[in-house]
């Protein structure tokens, strides 16, 4: 089964969190903004090499690069 | 002494506590369904029979009933709609996920997203519809292009089910 997202280079992780995204969105108002909360990730992470701490990084910038770089690989 | 040995024999007889039913398929009520739906952040229902659950699966819309052959669909972001024993039917729009029936009759369903359908506001929808519709036309980046794509597949299974 070829799903189009993957063939984009989006990852089913990523497929998932945009389809909840826009369900929250899709919410009225008063229930929406709860959930919105739910939606935010703020994650930052630093690879460590010989005991030194690397560059703090965010890891959706990280994730949106690595599936730009990746798209077309698969499928 | 054959009297002590007789009583001492039915003392124990009545002592010994009957052995609890094993539990095997048949523990579930055989024509009920055992039916778990979580979302990460909230459980819609957990381990209640059911009498039927209409899933919208990748592979196609199916009912699932007590009984069914033991299988794993991946959901389509759509309606989902349990029928319950007290005859009342209960209709959730879940964001995608997967659906595991295993054997003797339990089905769970795992969500990332999912409310009923009087929570959700059409004129939101349309406008999300027509934004996506931008950008999937647009020049953005084919990742961004992808993404609106998606969106617009579960914007339109929303818009229908809310009609």
């Amino acid at each position: 089964m070829a799903f189009a997202w993957k063939a984009a280079g989006i990852t089913y992780n990523r497929y998932l969190a945009v389809a909840a995204r826009v369900v929250r969105r899709s919410l009225k108002d008063d229930k929406r903004l709860q959930a919105e909360r739910r939606g935010e990730m703020d994650l930052r992470f630093a690879k460590w090499e010989g005991g030194k701490q690397g560059e703090n990084k965010s890891l959706a910038d990280v994730n949106q690069a690595d599936m730009a770089a990746h798209a077309g690989q698969s499928q | 002494m054959n009297s002590l040995k007789v009583a001492r024999m039915a003392l124990r007889a009545a002592a010994r506590p009957q052995p609890a039913l094993r539990r095997g398929y048949a523990d579930v009520a055989p024509d009920k369904l055992r039916l778990s739906l979580a979302l990460p952040h909230q459980t819609i229902y957990k381990s209640q029979d059911v009498v039927q659950v209409n899933i919208a699966a990748e592979s196609g819309e199916m009912g699932i009933l007590a009984q069914h052959v033991p299988s794993i669909e991946q959901l389509k972001p759509g309606l989902v709609e349990v029928i319950e024993e007290a005859g009342g039917n209960k209709q959730f729009f879940l964001s995608g996920g997967f659906a595991t029936v295993q054997p003797g009759s339990v089905l769970s369903i795992n969500a990332v997203e999912g409310y009923p359908l009087e929570d959700f506001s059409a004129e939101n929808v349309r406008n999300q519809i027509s934004e996506a519709q931008k950008i999937a036309g647009g020049s953005g980046s084919e990742q961004d292009k992808a993404e609106a794509n998606i969106e617009l597949e579960v914007l339109e299974s929303l818009q229908a089910a809310l009609k």
